[in-house]
């Protein structure tokens, strides 16, 4: 963590602010592109590599991720050997909203399907991402200003066709959702239905934001998890980890080798077209920054595709979310939402100053919270450096706003055992987001055959920077779509055991490149990795 | 150091800081964590769920790692994830239909009226929620305040592992509250939306390139 | 063989509801006895050394003492014929072909405490018992018997059949009240003990079946004649249900005290054909495992504590080489978790997981981390019910853990 080895002691910074001078904005000094230049995380230097093999040879991608994209297999041959086989339709491997999404809508469309999940069904990021979904459905709002929201916060770098396929199916997927049970909040639920509720999220020109109460990725999960269980044309494996995509002699996707935890077994899973979606990567701690992120996020779904031959895209693209909790440790790398700072909460320095427009695109106002850490004008607690959220200050100009209109943030706030009415919190930048991935067409499809993605695995979608409420919107938009061009290949896809020929040739090339071939991917799950994978137990580190 | 404590998790000793949760003393060890461990604090994904027993007391209770605090001699026992091995199934079908909700309910889970209220669920649930009562009122036909009984239900399925007559509470809140929304939420605009696209309205136009200003070029 | 089936399994009183037959066998004699002392009774028990059948072998007399010493003018004394504890089959034996042995002890305990209700406490399942204990009730209360009774206690006594919820917790003496009070068989926080305030809140003296059974014989004969029945320091006779890879498995009364090896051996015809003896659960069947080592063990309440296990409730479930011992201790936790009445969450939530890493050892996939779990869980969850339930399952596991480690695929440890 690129942390300053000065910062002002928390006491100290506490007393400024309860000093009650309101607080000033200071000068940045630097435009917003020099400040993102200087302080993003994407731009530091540690942030930089070049991919030397694979479809992205000789493209900018971050080290941690390069390190993995590039590394040895985690099965050879022999591994396959009396492996339990079975085939379908369509294989989903993952188990959050993305994966749910394409799984029900490939089966509703008369697939077999598969959903592997190397934690539990549901174990995931949707499940945490409570802060809501966007759907133009407001009189002032259509799909258009969706669209160009989108493609503007992304600093125009995502594909327009996906950008425009994800507003426009908007509206549908939300309607999809309340077909499976899922709650949305409503106003005037007393007059024909009522209206959704919408709320703004920075860098939208309409309130757009659909959410049920403070946990909309819950509600959403353990609607899309029900449907799934009680869905008889899906089996479901849970503890169940993809080791290696499947191929056929074309190259193209044929299944994937599963390892079963449980019953300590490779399972080697036929299927005539893969749908990955394995989510992104934050628990790789780029940079050694905290993450916001499920447990499960391990880049995995990147470093089989990228083994397989798929182009990937904007890998050294990620969102560090602003507002991470910094203390108390146990929380750090939790997220509070933006929904603070719209309500009006300051960012303050150590010396009392505010700093940056706190609505500002999230990538800015995450540099500017490094630049203060970076020149000694953060707070330390216990170790732990960040800024704080002057939730005080809007407490005595809004009272009860924190308890009425932010219960999650006050809910928050008492796991850290705070009273956001006198204490400010201390924030500090966390990983949220992998803007880049699998480049895919309008349905999902890779540039592997038979191998597609869905959700925050894929690329192309929100450019550079990802807008509040597009990632719950992808997942379903993108899911669905997904699942259905799947089901609907049915008849186009062989159903042949595959190989692991492109492990062989991805080794030979290891070896004329001159890389590593100890270190091996995908990770799977973070920590050391002593797992046994193998009967023998051989270690993977 | 004075803030360090001992904690047993599993049958291994852990060294923790005063203030760590239990989850992230599980972490600390050179063993890979492969399940029961998911959101990591936000407590909302019901994967780590333990019995827990304090030092000094004979109870053993249920509670998610990531939402509490490790203290000196704490005893911690990790639970794998239950599900029941035959449950019968229900399509959205059954859920859109309002009339049949108490026929559907009964033939879904017909131990729900077998309640014997031991209030081993109330117990059981880490979060607080009042699940005898959510089943009892659900048992008499009073199916909107069962279902906001489960409105911050998380799936933990602890209710679910901890009734001796197999009612699966969870799973019947969530029935319920499935049954509202798809039965009942119609909201006008997402109505009116989806009638304007269905006409062909509101396609968008590809080449209108944003300004940062938000005003097309 | 002489020394089988003497007192409580003599063929001769095997009369079922007949009262005049149960008289013509010296049944009655003993209320006979007791009406004219009843305020010796408890110190007869006493002398007798009788002890508490139903698994703890706790002294009757000390109970009985609690109960009479206990204040209030209405008491109640039940019989707990509830056994639904896997390989026991003693009760049901009992009240289906002796069942007025059982009263008579019943009401000579009521005697012994003034009590005037006697309930009879009898598992649903077992259709013969509940039959064969109406008819032979129904013909107590025609009988002179009762008014003496009454007379003797200074209110009218009432006898009562009442089937239980057939639950193997409604065993529970805690349970037991709950039920008779018309509840779900939930046990409850202990003190209060039931003897103090039970159904009700009124004393509450509860026996197990085979514990009444026995006390019209000690009264007729005295506590001497008794005490000679056993062996050693061991007092009067014991059902054992004797079950599993035996040859004769089935239902004896010996002379407590009786060994292992004589059970099985010479009682029950040694093991099955071409298996060896590998251990016995003993009943039932939450108790420490008994290996070839306590062959000798002679099986009286204290001499099977010196080996850190229980006699229970006298069963005896033999187990033979080849059996698999986990798969076997599973089954029982199985049986636990299912007889569980879900107030605690950690008997619920423990007997599950104390199943899935079983599952796993016996099925070979575990890992060293499994069995650190396993033993973990041994710790924790001892002592977290309201009643004895998951203490049981405990220690059966654990002692598999200890008697068996090899199946565990780990290294003994010295004793």
């Amino acid at each position: 963590m690129t942390q300053a080895t000065t910062a002002i002691p928390h006491a100290e910074a506490l007393a400024r602010l309860a000093s009650g001078a309101t607080p000033t904005l200071r000068k940045s000094g630097l435009s917003r592109e020099l400040l993102l230049e200087r302080y993003h995380p994407d731009h530091a230097p540690a942030a930089a590599a070049t991919l030397q093999i694979g479809a992205n040879a000789g493209e900018r991608c971050h080290p941690t991720l390069a390190e993995l994209l590039q590394a040895n297999a985690l099965i050879d041959g022999f591994d396959l050997a009396g492996a339990e086989q079975l085939s379908t339709d369509v294989l989903v491997i993952g188990g959050g909203g993305a994966g749910a999404a394409a799984a029900l809508t490939a089966a509703s469309h008369g697939a077999d399907v598969i959903m592997a999940c190397k934690l539990r069904l549901g174990d995931s990021n949707t499940v945490m991402a409570e802060g809501g979904i966007q759907a133009a459905l407001g009189r002032d709002d259509s799909p258009q200003r969706h669209f160009e929201d989108t493609l503007r916060g992304g600093h125009y770098r995502a594909d327009p066709l996906l950008v425009a396929q994800l507003a426009s199916d908007a509206p549908d997927a939300i309607r999809w959702l309340i077909e499976l049970g899922m709650h949305f909040d409503v106003t005037d639920a007393a007059t024909d239905g009522g209206t959704l509720r919408y709320k703004q999220a920075g860098g939208c020109t309409q309130p757009r934001i659909l959410s049920y109460r403070d946990y909309t990725g819950l509600e959403m999960m353990r609607v899309l998890r029900e449907t799934v269980e009680l869905d008889p044309a899906i089996r479901l494996l849970n503890r169940c980890p993809a080791v290696e995509l499947l191929s056929h002699d074309d190259g193209s996707c044929a299944g994937a080798v599963l390892f079963d935890l449980e019953y300590q077994r490779f399972v080697v899973v036929s299927a005539r077209s893969v749908i990955l979606a394995t989510g992104g990567c934050g628990r790789l701690h780029l940079q050694g920054f905290p993450t916001s992120n499920h447990y499960g996020a391990t880049a995995d779904g990147l470093v089989l595709a990228y083994r397989l031959g798929a182009k990937l895209r904007d890998l050294d693209s990620f969102q560090y979310h602003p507002t991470g909790i910094a203390f108390p440790s146990r929380l750090a790398g939790g997220l509070i939402s933006e929904a603070a700072r719209s309500c009006g909460a300051w960012l303050i320095n150590g010396l009392g100053e505010r700093f940056i427009d706190e609505l500002a695109p999230r990538d800015v106002v995450t540099a500017a919270i490094l630049r203060e850490c970076a020149d000694g004008r953060g707070i330390e607690r216990d170790g732990r450096i960040g800024v704080f959220l002057d939730t005080p200050r809007l407490a005595r100009q809004w009272p009860e706003g924190i308890e009425h209109h932010l219960p999650a943030l006050a809910h928050l706030a008492a796991k850290c055992g705070i009273d956001p009415a006198t204490e400010p919190m201390l924030v500090y930048p966390t990983l949220h987001y992998q803007n880049g991935g699998v480049v895919i067409d309008g349905e999902g499809r890779s540039t592997v055959p038979g191998l597609l993605c869905a959700g925050e695995v894929s690329g192309g979608i929100h450019g550079r920077n990802r807008l509040m409420g597009n990632a719950l919107l992808d997942i379903i938009a993108f899911g669905r779509r997904a699942g259905q061009r799947a089901a609907e290949d049915i008849g186009k896809r062989p159903l042949r055991r595959g190989d692991i020929e492109h492990v062989y040739s991805w080794q030979r090339t290891l070896v004329q490149s001159g890389l590593p071939r100890q270190a091996r991917a995908p990770r799977l799950y973070p920590g050391p990795g002593h797992y046994p994978l193998h009967r023998n137990e051989r270690s993977l580190a | 150091m004075s803030n360090t404590l001992r904690i047993s998790i599993d049958g291994k000793e852990k060294e923790a800081q005063a203030g760590d949760s239990i989850l992230q003393a599980h972490l600390k060890g050179d063993e890979t964590v492969t399940a029961n461990i998911g959101c990591m604090g936000q407590g909302v994904c019901g994967a780590c769920r333990c019995l827990v027993r304090k030092e000094g007391e004979r109870e053993t209770a249920t509670r998610l790692a990531c939402e509490t605090l490790a203290e000196e001699g704490m005893q911690v026992s990790f639970m794998d994830y239950y599900q029941p091995a035959r449950v019968s199934r229900y399509g959205l079908e059954d859920i859109r239909d309002g009339w049949e909700w108490m026929k559907h309910l009964r033939d879904v889970f017909p131990e729900a009226s077998n309640c014997r209220h031991c209030s081993g669920c109330d117990r059981a649930c880490p979060k607080g929620i009042t699940v005898q009562e959510g089943i009892a009122l659900a048992s008499r036909g009073e199916l909107q305040a069962a279902a906001e009984v489960f409105d911050a239900c998380i799936m933990c399925n602890l209710c679910t592992l901890a009734c001796p007559e197999n009612i699966r509470p969870n799973h019947v809140g969530l029935f319920l509250r499935r049954a509202h929304a798809a039965q009942t939420l119609r909201p006008g605009d997402l109505l009116r939306r989806l009638d304007q696209q269905r006409r062909g309205e509101l396609a968008i136009d590809l080449s209108a390139v944003p300004t940062a200003q938000g005003e097309r070029a | 063989m002489d020394k089988l089936n003497q007192v409580l399994l003599k063929p001769a009183i095997q009369v079922g509801a007949d009262l005049f037959a149960w008289m013509q066998q010296g049944g009655t004699q003993g209320l006979a006895t007791a009406l004219d002392a009843p305020q010796t009774l408890i110190q007869r028990i006493a002398d007798a050394d009788l002890r508490g059948m139903g698994g703890a072998g706790f002294p009757t007399a000390r109970k009985w003492e609690a109960a009479a010493q206990a204040a209030g003018s209405e008491k109640y004394v039940v019989c707990n014929g509830n056994e639904d504890e896997p390989g026991t089959f003693k009760d049901r034996t009992l009240l289906s072909r002796t069942p007025h042995q059982v009263i008579e002890g019943a009401l000579i305990a009521a005697l012994a405490i003034r009590a005037c209700h006697v309930i009879f406490y009898l598992n649903p399942h077992q259709q013969g018992s509940l039959r064969e204990m109406r008819r032979a009730v129904a013909q107590w209360q025609d009988s002179p018997w009762l008014e003496k009774v009454a007379k003797a206690v200074g209110q009218p006594v009432d006898l009562q059949v009442v089937p239980s919820s057939g639950r193997y917790i409604g065993g529970e003496e805690t349970a037991v009240v709950a039920s008779l009070e018309g509840g779900f068989p939930f046990p409850r926080k202990k003190p209060p003990f039931p003897a103090e305030s039970g159904v009700r809140g009124c004393p509450t003296l509860i026996n197990n079946t085979e514990t009444l059974a026995k006390v019209s014989h000690i009264i007729r004969h005295g506590a001497d004649w008794y005490r000679a029945l056993g062996v050693g320091a061991a007092s009067g006779t014991k059902l054992y249900s004797l079950s599993g890879d035996v040859m004769a498995p089935g239902l004896y009364e010996l002379p407590m005290g009786t060994s292992l090896h004589d059970l099985i051996y010479r009682y029950g015809g040694g093991m099955l054909e071409g298996k060896a003896f590998k251990a016995v659960f003993t009943g039932g069947p939450s108790n420490t495992l008994l290996t070839r080592k306590d062959l000798d063990v002679a099986l009286d309440f204290d001499s099977v504590r010196e080996r850190q296990s229980r006699l229970g409730t006298g069963a005896m479930i033999v187990i033979s080489e080849g059996s698999s011992i986990i798969r076997k201790v599973a089954e029982y936790i199985g049986f636990f978790a299912k007889g569980s009445c879900g107030q605690c969450p950690s008997c619920k939530c423990g007997t599950f997981q104390l199943a899935r890493l079983l599952e796993r050892v016996d099925s070979g996939r575990h890992s060293p981390a499994d069995l650190a779990a396993l033993r973990h869980l041994c710790q924790i969850l001892p002592g977290s019910g309201r009643c004895g339930l998951i203490d049981g399952a405990v220690t059966v596991v654990q002692s598999s853990l200890h008697t068996f480690p090899q199946e565990y695929g780990i290294a003994a440890t010295a004793d």
